[in-house]
């Protein structure tokens, strides 16, 4: 396990405050934060390359915060990937354990094995500067796994690629993934690709963190306002607390006169009627009802009847500008293409939207 | 006249108008005086001085120079501003001030010590090399420290990441990967070194067998109105340097880097 405990870092403008990160062994943990919110300085005090202010860090029980970075077995592929240009794909590959003097015996088969799933055989002769933008990611992929290291800094990843590329090397790293169980810590500012590549995810916003946990845990239950804005979360309203737990187990929030349902097993023990709350609706869970479709009893708690304002289409999904009748409440709707087919749907249409009470979520 | 015009005109001008003065000295040009003059015993003398001592001075300048460019090109440190800006001096003032400067610090207490106890360098040879440091290690620095500038210090970083020491990454990445640049520092800085007058005549003196260089040999061939002799020189000189310019374009060819 990688335990990051503590770390400060004072550099310049950027201000990194008393960071935590745990990672299991063979884990894929994203640091997810804004661009410019000092993670590269983040991973260059974790390799070594710069002093943070105070901090611990160690893998399994050895601490290594005052070993020089060569000592640290922590391998690293920067945004530009810098592949040594006056080496061959091959020399660049085997960079890591000739500078170790590593038995190469011992790290042929693995070696091979990863020049195997990268797909860079044929390439090995080449110099970096012949290689195109996908297979120079790879070559640094390789280069830094190679030596079988502790640790992998991977630093925007999947950033300056097109989108094809994009796909290629995210499969890439999830295969890497999958075969080889490095303990990864990955930088970035694209949530999409941490929901995707990542088993944890830590949320650093202006230096501090906001929230850590299980990738699900994180995306579907910010913790706070500002992760859910981070998040590109869209539909956060401020609630007020009508009801606490009724009969059926449903606590009642109104939103401008609007009333939602939420069972109580969401709602904390310390909720008090009358507080205020913000309340976040995922665009992704909202359905908008099939006319005189009879209506499921799950989802017969939120029923909301509204206007469609604006039908946008975003390429691999529809989003929906919605606002409810009663409250003038806008929502955002996403709704996969094949739903927005067979609904029939036109701007100024009145339409019923319904939303399982599972998908509410409560921000203090 | 059009845009295009007037700018290429006035690169082919200057062209014109260094060309049309070298032209001019075979106006007085003999072949055979040129051979003459050439295999004369004091003429094969300057040259190999010449050859050496900028040689010997641009080694110690690369020498201190390549550690302080890295140093400036790569960390932050307490006066880098000042050093960076004391880099210029030798090419703010006139080569002979700074060689009055290296002549009055002889005289200094420390000065005459070190002369006494170490190396004569008032009107001896040694006076010649340091006069040609002094006037090359701040363009010395400089340049090295703009091809080091190129290499961007991510490349070190994944070095040491991947096993390497500071030394190391310097010495097996940094290091070939600015080569060319560096090469083309040495070679300017040696060209610079060559044609090194003021400071040089000013600490070394002009003595006829002894500390006379190339150019201290084209001014004393001036002074004795031998302008064969001074023409000869001018062309070696103009030689040796449109040689190692030459060579700096051979070496500003550059890998197929990305």
């Amino acid at each position: 396990m990688i335990r990051i405990e503590g770390l400060t870092i004072h550099f310049d403008t950027f201000k990194i405050t008393d960071l935590h990160i745990r990672i299991e062994e063979g884990e894929f943990h994203f640091l997810l934060g804004p661009t410019g919110s000092g993670k590269t300085l983040i991973l260059e005090s974790i390799m070594g390359l710069r002093k943070p202010k105070k901090g611990k860090i160690s893998i399994g029980e050895r601490e290594i915060q005052d070993l020089s970075p060569e000592r640290r077995e922590i391998s690293y592929v920067p945004q530009d990937l810098a592949l040594f240009p006056h080496l061959r794909v091959k020399d660049n590959i085997l960079f890591g354990i000739r500078a170790r003097h590593l038995d190469m015996q011992k790290y042929r088969d693995h070696v091979d094995a990863l020049i195997e799933v990268t797909r860079l055989g044929p390439l090995l002769e080449r110099y970096p500067a012949s290689l195109s933008g996908g297979e120079k990611k790879r070559v640094a992929l390789l280069r830094a796994l190679a030596p079988r290291p502790k640790l992998l800094l991977l630093d925007e990843p999947l950033s300056g690629l097109d989108p094809s590329m994009k796909a290629e090397i995210q499969q890439l790293l999830k295969t890497l993934q999958s075969s080889f169980h490095p303990t990864t810590l990955c930088v970035t500012h694209d949530f999409e690709e941490a929901y995707f590549l990542g088993d944890e995810i830590t949320i650093c916003i202006d230096g501090k963190v906001e929230q850590s946990g299980r990738r699900d845990e994180v995306f579907l239950k910010p913790r706070s306002r500002k992760v859910a804005h981070f998040l590109g979360a869209k539909n956060v309203y401020r609630a007020r607390v009508l009801k606490k737990g009724d009969v059926a187990g449903h606590s009642i929030l109104g939103v401008n006169g609007l009333q939602f349902s939420i069972p109580l097993s969401l709602c904390p023990a310390s909720l008090q009627v009358g507080q205020e709350v913000d309340l976040f609706i995922r665009p992704e869970e909202v359905m908008i009802i099939r006319e005189g479709k009879p209506v499921k009893d799950s989802l017969r708690h939120n029923l909301l009847k509204g206007r469609i304002r604006d039908i946008v289409d975003r390429g691999r999904y529809h989003l929906i500008y919605f606002e409810t009748i009663e409250g003038k409440i806008p929502f955002e709707i996403s709704i996969p293409n094949y739903a927005f087919r067979n609904l029939d749907l036109s701007r100024g249409k009145v339409v019923r939207a319904a939303l399982r009470e599972e998908s509410l979520w409560l921000m203090f | 006249m059009n845009f295009r015009g007037t700018m290429i005109g006035a690169a082919a001008g200057l062209f014109v108008f260094y060309f049309g003065l070298l032209l001019s000295l075979f106006f007085f040009f003999g072949a055979r005086e040129f051979w003459e003059v050439l295999t004369h015993p004091s003429t094969l003398f300057s040259i190999r001085l010449s050859l050496l001592a900028a040689t010997l001075a641009t080694f110690f300048a690369v020498a201190i120079g390549l550690p302080a460019a890295y140093a400036l090109s790569r960390f932050e440190f307490p006066g880098k501003r000042l050093l960076d800006t004391f880099l210029e001096i030798p090419m703010i003032i006139s080569p002979i001030a700074l060689g009055a400067t290296l002549l009055v610090f002889f005289n200094t207490p420390l000065g005459a010590i070190i002369q006494r106890k170490g190396i004569y360098f008032v009107f001896e040879v040694p006076g010649i090399i340091l006069a040609q440091f002094a006037t090359i290690a701040g363009l010395t620095t400089r340049l090295m420290k703009t091809s080091l500038d190129e290499i961007s210090p991510r490349y070190e970083s994944v070095a040491r990441s991947l096993g390497l020491s500071a030394w190391q990454a310097f010495y097996k990445v940094t290091l070939p990967l600015s080569l060319k640049g560096l090469i083309a520092s040495v070679i300017l800085s040696w060209a610079k070194a060559v044609g090194e007058f003021g400071a040089t005549v000013t600490l070394a003196g002009a003595m006829p067998g002894k500390t006379e260089t190339l150019p201290v040999a084209i001014f004393m061939a001036l002074g004795s109105a031998n302008v064969n002799k001074a023409i000869v020189l001018i062309l070696i000189l103009a030689l040796l340097g449109l040689f190692t310019l030459y060579v700096v374009r051979l070496t500003g060819k550059r890998y197929r880097y990305d």
